[in-house]
């Protein structure tokens, strides 16, 4: 085998290290999550966020699958009736908090520079910058990226994928981790699939059935002409849910709602 | 260290695949950061990736399966629950006693 990259090095060492050391080591049975330390902390975030009655969604997609038109759009349709703000997870740039700011919303940027995920420190950190009172919606658009963010839990009480047409149909069955995460997939930039002829929803509806989920689906298109309807439904529906699980803060939802 | 050991000679880590781990990668990993620190400057690493393996809540049959197909491959339901596969944890650790 391979001497110089020592890729067979593990094993070897491994087993002369038993043998010889047996007298003089001692092995100990750990059994730790690897994640312990960051689920700690993405606890300590969903408290913050219970206190504040606060529904807090985790948006996650390739890059470029449109997160901050959703956004956009999310907030030109609720912003008067619900207070929003948004986290946002780049490598570089405020370029995405401007054009949620330019709305009237609250943005804070994480600038993650080389790292391809938010994790719960990163999230926790940006909420001592980021006021929750009065809030009804934090909405954490992750870094553009199907494979680490699925990984790490932020304490956000929901997880969104957007899948756009203008990928592959078959992207549930290539990022199982990713798929089976969210707790509801959006089908965005729907308005292209007129002049896409390799996009078939039921297709990607099957990859994501074969992950063991029933997640739901829902279609979006959030440029020119917005078609959201859908996705407002279910963020209403998952706001109500939340409220019946931790009591009620006075805020515009519970006014409006009548609680 | 709390146990009086003064080196770590091996870890075990445990990554099953919908983990998103890749344990080649890790390895790699392992090889610079293991250099950070004097206690870990000669361990060696071992990772085992468990197979996945789902239980059928519907035929309450557990079968191994392939990470991008959680379906009960014996009668088709899709209300599954993984009992393998998804763990990424320490697993154990060998400490030399100085």
């Amino acid at each position: 085998m391979c001497q110089t990259c020592g890729c067979s090095l593990n094993a070897d060492v491994a087993r002369e290290g038993m043998e010889e050391q047996l007298g003089r080591s001692v092995v100990i049975d750990v059994l730790q999550d690897l994640l312990a330390a960051n689920d700690r902390v993405a606890l300590h975030n969903r408290e913050h966020f219970d206190e504040h009655g606060v529904l807090a969604i985790n948006l996650m997609s390739s890059p470029g699958a449109g997160k901050t038109a959703l956004l956009e759009a999310t907030i030109v349709a609720l912003g008067e009736r619900y207070r929003i703000a948004v986290i946002e997870g780049d490598l570089e740039t405020e370029n995405d908090a401007l054009r949620i700011r330019a709305l009237g919303v609250p943005a804070l940027q994480i600038t993650t520079g080389t790292a391809c995920h938010l994790d719960a420190q990163l999230v926790h950190r940006a909420l001592h910058d980021l006021p929750l009172s009065g809030l009804d919606l934090l909405f954490i658009e992750n870094v553009g990226n199907l494979v680490c963010p699925a990984s790490f839990d932020l304490g956000q009480h929901r997880n969104v994928t957007l899948l756009s047409v203008t990928e592959g149909d078959d992207k549930p069955a290539k990022y199982p981790v990713m798929f089976r995460a969210c707790d509801l997939v959006v089908l965005s930039k729907i308005d292209l699939l007129g002049v896409l002829d390799d996009f078939d929803p039921e297709r990607a509806a099957a990859a994501l059935r074969a992950l063991g989920r029933d997640t739901p689906m829902i279609q979006t298109a959030a440029r020119r002409v917005p078609a959201i309807a859908a996705w407002l439904n279910w963020l209403e529906q998952q706001m109500i849910e939340r409220r019946s699980v931790v009591p009620a803060v006075p805020t515009r939802m519970a006014a409006t709602a009548g609680a | 260290m709390d146990s009086g050991a003064g080196a770590v000679e091996h870890i075990t880590i445990e990554a099953g695949p919908l983990t998103g781990v890749e344990p080649d990668l890790l390895a790699r990993a392992f090889e610079v950061l293991r250099a950070s620190s004097h206690a870990t400057a000669h361990a060696s690493l071992s990772i085992e990736s468990p197979a996945v393996i789902i239980r059928c809540t519907h035929c309450r049959k557990e079968s191994p399966t392939a990470p991008n197909r959680l379906v009960c491959p014996l009668c088709g339901d899709f209300r599954t629950r993984v009992m393998a596969g998804d763990e990424l944890r320490l697993r154990r650790v060998a400490l030399r006693i100085p």
